[in-house]
């Protein structure tokens, strides 16, 4: 592979998303001199482990260097504008970002008919749906989710700090004060735990059934995420995505494009107990007794509840704390009788309404172990 | 590279081109290499497989949750610089010299990173096993150290590496690894083996178990792993199994001897649970 060739493929890689920054090309061009270039097989392992930096990215590198090996330097050029422009075409899917903007328009135009048990009484500001919120109440959420996240911070943690006034000496300090003193100890400095964070995951559902909702848990998460709490943020319809990178972004209105263009299957049906399976899968492991887990769900499942209780009892048993929220509960007369979350109750340690602000607020002192 | 990995089949380390290439690399430019892969698939086995090729020290660093500076690095002996300073209380020594002396490279607890660090004779092969299980503090901190192999100790001054270690990093993805971490590194990621190398591995680390029965009991193992159970095994479990199967003089894979000795490759009871039903239906 010549140096042009190499530049073009790093340029390529780039377009689609893995971290090649310079330094990493140079590091490429180091690695051809002292590898055996004719071998196809040692130039694409040897140029893997300098170009990726994860697994994910492994099956753009295969196929980007099959099309790169072998090729002429300028027919190259030519055809990798034309490769970039498809790649961005197709990263732009229809997604929750359209779909929002679609489904405020429509509750805006006054089409309340959207009938949903949580929110028909309207009758106080705190009581109303998401959609219609103003720029003030966004703050609101927003400094809620601050507020939830200093309580998060209460934990001892096996770190220490240094303080004014405490019980434990901090040796090291207070060896280097005796110095000044010709090395005899008298002033004493100490030293404490630090506070620990807990961790939080909030897997949301953003099927049809849920999706006013998930909207204003969305916001909430999106304002946990950006106060520099341990977040990790999920969501599911039919199959589960995680959007804790794109709720780290500086502006809503940016995340939520971020989001659309990479999640897929808002709005459809809701598996439930395959997502959370899927779940348990891949992120199990994150899970700690300092976690606190959020659902929110309606427990409409097509799938089947014994798959689900597997899951949430798999869940429960990793996790500090599992929370469930359905915006229904808020209804007085709704009974949690849907087969899923018949299956889901026993694992749950807090059953809780999230339909608007008041709700949310309720939560704080569950999220806090 | 071949040769790479003729040295660590001498170390009955069964490496494929990956890994050997991955390693050249790492030598030949000076990087750390991050491994990562599923548990029990021999990230760690091969920092020390090149540490006996290489016939090196290896210098290991295990991470966790709240390891900080202090473990990883060095720390004053405090104990000691408080004796010295009690002995030394009569002496005619001034304080600077005093000080001089219980700052000295005497007091100094060296931790894995320092000790990498100063290592004379030659290049030691530091592991940095389970990085995911460290705080982001520690990472970037890391960070430093691995990019210019030098610390300052603000008593003595600045400590800079006589030979560079060979940095083996391993993570088993329970968090994200920053992007800065991950660009310092070369990357190579161990999945499970396929049934070949599978095969060669139980043939090389427990040669007392028959052809027949390496065979089949790898078998077993590469089965188990598409069973969708919660706790895959890795290979450390399939040489457990082999070696308890050697135990147990063990010539062929029984009803008995499988209930025996399934406690050595499943953890899980609900795991059993299924395999046992999986293999009723085979």
């Amino acid at each position: 592979m010549e140096i042009e060739n190499l530049v073009a493929f790093c340029r390529a890689l780039r377009e689609r998303g893995l971290s090649v920054t310079p330094p990493e090309v140079v590091a490429a061009a180091t690695v051809l001199q002292v590898i055996d270039t004719s071998d196809r097989d040692e130039v694409f392992l040897s140029l893997r482990s300098v170009l990726t930096t994860s697994v994910d990215d492994f099956p753009v590198f295969g196929e980007l260097f099959e099309t790169f090996w072998n090729r002429s330097p300028r027919k190259l050029v030519e055809r990798d504008s034309g490769t970039t422009v498809r790649a961005r075409n197709v990263s732009q899917p229809k997604g929750l970002a359209f779909f929002l903007e679609n489904w405020s328009a429509s509750v805006r135009a006054g089409a309340e008919a959207v009938k949903v048990p949580g929110a028909s009484d309207i009758d106080s500001r705190a009581q109303k749906v998401f959609a219609d919120f103003s720029h003030e109440e966004l703050e609101q959420i927003s400094q809620l989710a601050r507020r939830i996240v200093r309580r998060l911070a209460s934990k001892p943690s096996r770190r220490w700090q240094p303080v004014a006034r405490g019980h434990r000496v901090n040796l090291r300090r207070s060896l280097r004060l005796s110095l000044k003193t010709g090395g005899e100890l008298i002033d004493l400095a100490y030293k404490r735990r630090r506070a620990k964070r807990t961790k939080l995951v909030v897997i949301c559902d953003v099927s049809g059934s849920m999706d006013m909702y998930s909207r204003l848990l969305l916001q909430f998460v999106y304002g946990l995420q950006n106060s520099f709490a341990k977040v990790e943020s999920f969501v599911f319809a039919t199959s589960l995505s995680r959007i804790t990178g794109e709720l780290k972004n500086k502006t809503y209105r940016r995340a939520l494009d971020r989001l659309a263009s990479n999640v897929h299957g808002w709005s459809g049906g809701t598996r439930i107990g395959a997502s959370l399976a899927n779940f348990n899968v891949q992120w199990l492991r994150r899970i700690d007794k300092r976690t606190v887990i959020i659902i929110l769900s309606d427990g409409w499942d097509t799938g089947e509840p014994e798959q689900l209780a597997q899951a949430l009892s798999k869940l429960k048993e990793r996790a500090g704390r599992l929370v469930w929220l359905n915006p229904l509960l808020s209804n007085s007369s709704y009974q949690p009788l849907t087969r899923g979350m018949q299956a889901a109750l026993p694992f749950i340690n807090v059953f809780a309404p999230a339909h608007d602000l008041a709700s949310l607020r309720a939560l704080e002192p569950h999220l806090v172990l | 590279m071949r040769q790479i990995q003729q040295m660590l089949a001498d170390q009955v380390y069964i490496a494929d081109a990956g890994i050997a290439t991955a390693l050249y690399l790492s030598m030949a430019l000076g990087k750390p290499l991050l491994v990562e892969g599923p548990a029990g698939v021999g990230k760690t086995e091969i920092a020390k497989a090149l540490a006996n090729a290489v016939d090196t020290k290896l210098i290991r660093l295990q991470c966790y949750e709240g390891l900080d500076a202090t473990t990883a690095l060095y720390e004053w002996n405090y104990p000691k610089q408080l004796l010295h300073l009690k002995l030394e209380e009569s002496s005619s020594a001034s304080e600077a010299e005093k000080e001089a002396a219980i700052f000295g490279e005497a007091f100094l607890l060296k931790r894995p990173l320092l000790q990498a660090i100063t290592e004379h004779e030659r290049a030691p092969v530091l592991l940095i096993d389970e990085i995911d299980r460290s705080d982001e503090e520690f990472e970037a901190f890391l960070l430093e150290v691995l990019s210019d192999f030098q610390v300052t100790i603000p008593e003595i001054g600045t400590i800079k590496a006589t030979h560079r270690p060979h940095v083996v990093l391993t993570s088993n993805r329970s968090r994200d690894l920053s992007d800065a971490l991950r660009r310092r590194c070369l990357y190579h990621w161990i999945d499970y083996p396929s049934l070949e190398k599978e095969l060669e591995i139980v043939r090389a680390k427990v040669p007392a178990v028959g052809k027949v029965l390496s065979q089949r009991l790898t078998r077993v193992m590469q089965a188990t792993r598409t069973m969708g159970l919660s706790k895959i095994p890795g290979v450390a479990e399939t040489l457990d199994w082999a070696n308890a199967l050697v135990a147990l003089q063990a010539t062929e894979l029984n009803d008995e001897i499988m209930a025996e000795t399934i406690g050595c490759f499943l953890k899980d009871e609900a795991d059993i649970a299924t395999f046992k039903a999986t293999q009723v239906t085979d």
